[in-house]
């Protein structure tokens, strides 16, 4: 099996483990944990994408959440502190990527006139 | 203006009438906006230059000499209006599959060949048709023309596939197109040099090993780059052929 | 009582903000796609594909650049803050339009040979090693997936489920997927382009983004919400002058909550400055009909007990206020979300 294969095959079996998750989190575990979906069923199909890519968050919140174990607190407390560094980060790297892909550029050799260096073949000829 | 004169939007609420003027003003910059970008992106794209299947010539059936190293070309032997007798034509199968696999046994015996056409100014291409249908024993065998050594040059160019270059694609070379040029060198599609000016009217050049065998996998990594290389050339019917050593390549500057 | 979910809560502005989205769009495909190959005056003529995907390609491009650029304005000029509130429609359309693209580069690149397209895709190219000629679609892979990733969590299920702070730090991968866009296509396209219009618009619209995020989070910097003064077990958070009727005050506590003060009919209330839905600043709110409305998206609390009025039932914490001379101070301590604190009067001061 070469590489990509092994990536493929990750891939199909995380979405199969995210496949059987949502469907037991959907029927049965989502009505347990938010009130807010109990005898709401239209909605449920859009949420299938997002557990099938992030499954192992979803057992986090769900295990959490069965457990009466979250912190209230930390709902109100969105992670700004580290915004202003971010920002500048993402600001910087936009340009210097930018620069790296300019700099990497290549200009085609038009005035290169092509050079014999030997008579001989250099190797043996079939 | 103060916090309390501010108009303040509600999603669910009417628009505060201080903000409906410039809200417009920012639909309006946008739609606009997207409209030029798409004018400005869209027309003015690179050229990809005059090449492609020629359907419009139809199929095409001739017959020749198989060699099929180091790719299968045919040396025609009995042409057509299109296609004249001593042409060297470089075989290919459909999409990404070069002719090697079902052509490598009929190294110097005559067949009749049966494709379309591709092609890039100078640079032709038979794509032979799908299956069996392609091509068909004549069982005589023929002679292969005798090649002849022109000596080893340093060249400046690009390595390509030559299918995607002679117009299957369009654009069929450079960086953007690499990852398909490297399946199609995978999947044993001739690769052809193209050098920054022509040798003796050539500007293409088919590209092969040291060994007369198929291009190193080594090679692959400078597909699409503009680089220099030194290697042995040889004319083999009327084509011109690099024996290419992966080592004597690298990235010019 | 609760309010159950459904798809998408409509209404009229989303409809608005949608149409205007859509119209952009569809109007920049339709001019990329149908018009412009009879513009140019080529010898050869570009593949359909191609010519789709690049359409298609772009457009995300410049979407996302659109996107990025919302936040930032809304925090630099508040008459934005309507762009911010159907962000997520606007994403979930960019993440379609990327999809788009990315099909039509596996359907034509990584097609018609022996192997499995989406293998091909990972296999083809692998000079790693080097700048010029690196497999520049990893970053593509990465960047779609990323916004596959938050288009999938954007249904406010997923706000609540995850918590907000959760939910957003997912949702910082917005800026890794549109640095590897920015990547993407400088070790792509650009590598190849010899007519440089399409480069100096990506330039422009990625140095937009650049500059507006820099802005921005220099003028949070200076103009950012105060820190409270934390010496003492009470925190100061302004004097009572400095108090707006039917606005907040906001503090920063040294935990890094920000709390809303809001003077309201004459008397002191605070909440926390989160709103529950999605963290938004409640403290940049105003109260809208006795209830503290939040900039973002219009979710309501009463300012007495952080409740959301029937039926919903969003719910924040309280602190306890007093008043020490002229002085407005609270208690860092946090009381549970819904926790009702009496309203300090304001004193009546002399001409008032």
């Amino acid at each position: 099996m070469n590489t990509a294969e092994i990536i493929l095959s990750i891939v199909n079996i995380w979405i199969m483990i995210g496949g059987v998750i949502a469907f037991v989190f959907l029927l049965f575990g989502i009505d347990r944990i938010d009130e807010d979906a109990r005898g709401a069923y239209v909605f449920r199909p859009l949420l299938i994408p997002g557990i099938l890519l992030i499954w192992p968050m979803v057992l986090w919140r769900w295990l959490r959440l069965e457990m009466g174990t979250e912190n209230w607190a930390r709902r109100h407390k969105p992670p700004r502190k580290l915004h202003f560094w971010v920002a500048i980060l993402f600001a910087i790297s936009i340009p210097l990527i930018m620069l790296l892909g300019w700099s990497a550029r290549q200009t085609w050799p038009e005035s290169f006139e092509p050079q014999r260096i030997s008579l001989l073949q250099q190797e043996n000829v079939r | 203006m103060s916090k309390s004169d501010a108009p303040f939007f509600v999603g669910y609420l009417n628009i505060p009438k201080g903000l409906k003027g410039f809200l417009l003003k920012v639909s309006l910059l946008l739609f606009f906006g997207f409209t030029a970008g798409a004018l400005l992106a869209g027309a003015t794209q690179d050229d990809p230059g005059q090449a492609g299947f020629r359907f419009d010539f139809g199929r095409q059936t001739v017959e020749g000499v198989i060699q099929a190293k180091p790719y299968p070309l045919l040396h025609v032997t009995k042409g057509n209006e299109r296609i004249e007798i001593g042409e060297t034509l470089m075989l290919t199968g459909q999409g990404k599959s070069g002719a090697m696999a079902s052509i490598a046994a009929l190294e110097g015996t005559v067949i009749e060949a049966t494709g379309i056409l591709l092609n890039r100014g100078e640079l032709r291409m038979l794509q032979l048709l799908g299956g069996n249908r392609g091509f068909k024993s004549l069982e005589t065998d023929g002679p292969v023309p005798a090649s002849e050594s022109l000596g080893t040059w340093r060249l400046q160019g690009e390595i390509c596939d030559g299918k995607c270059l002679a117009g299957a694609m369009q654009p069929g070379r450079g960086l953007a197109h690499k990852a398909c040029a490297n399946l199609c060198l995978i999947g044993d599609i001739p690769p052809v040099f193209v050098s920054s000016q022509p040798i003796d009217g050539e500007e293409y050049f088919l590209v092969g090993s040291v060994e007369g065998g198929s291009l190193s996998a080594a090679a692959y990594d400078y597909v699409g780059n503009f680089v220099e290389i030194e290697a042995a050339l040889e004319r083999q019917g009327d084509l011109m052929v690099l024996k290419l050593d992966p080592k004597r390549i690298k990235v010019i500057r | 009582m609760s309010v159950k979910y459904i798809p998408v809560q409509w209404n009229s502005n989303k409809w608005k903000y949608n149409a205007i989205m859509l119209a952009s769009v569809f109007v920049y495909l339709l001019i990329f796609i149908e018009l412009t190959p009879g513009i140019m005056d080529n010898e050869g003529r570009i593949n359909t594909q191609v010519h789709n995907a690049r359409a298609f390609g772009s457009c995300a491009f410049f979407m996302l650049s659109v996107i990025l650029c919302i936040g930032p304005l809304a925090r630099l000029d508040r008459r934005f803050l309507p762009l911010l509130y159907n962000r997520r429609h606007f994403g979930v359309m960019t993440a379609f339009v990327a999809i788009t693209h990315a099909g039509y580069i596996v359907d034509w690149y990584f097609a018609f040979s022996k192997s499995n397209k989406y293998e091909a895709l990972l296999f083809a190219n692998t000079s790693f090693s080097q700048v010029s000629g690196f497999p520049f679609e990893v970053f593509g892979i990465f960047a779609l997936l990323c916004l596959i990733i938050l288009a999938a969590t954007s249904h406010d299920f997923w706000l609540k489920f995850l918590s907000p702070p959760v939910w957003k730090s997912i949702h910082y991968l917005i800026y890794a997927a549109y640095i590897a866009v920015i990547a993407h296509v400088s070790l792509g396209i650009l590598q190849d382009q010899q007519n440089h219009v399409f480069t100096l618009t990506f330039v422009a619209a990625g140095l937009c983004v650049a500059i507006l995020h820099l802005l921005a989070a220099l003028h949070e910097r200076k103009h950012g919400d105060a820190a409270g003064d934390t010496s003492g077990d009470w925190i100061a958070v302004c004097n009572i002058s400095e108090m707006n009727e039917g606005f907040a005050n906001i503090v920063t506590l040294s935990g890094g909550e920000r709390v809303a003060v809001f003077l309201h009919q004459g008397k002191l209330s605070a909440i926390s400055n989160a709103c529950a839905h999605q963290n938004g600043p409640l403290g940049e709110g105003k109260i809208i009909q006795c209830l503290v409305t939040c900039p973002w998206h219009g979710f309501q609390y009463d300012v007495t007990n952080g409740r959301s009025p029937a039926p919903f039932t969003e719910m924040v914490p309280t602190y306890r206020v007093k008043l020490v001379g002229d002085q407005v101070m609270i208690d860092p301590d946090a009381n549970p979300p819904g926790t009702f604190v009496e309203p300090v009067p304001m004193p009546i001061t002399e001409g008032a």
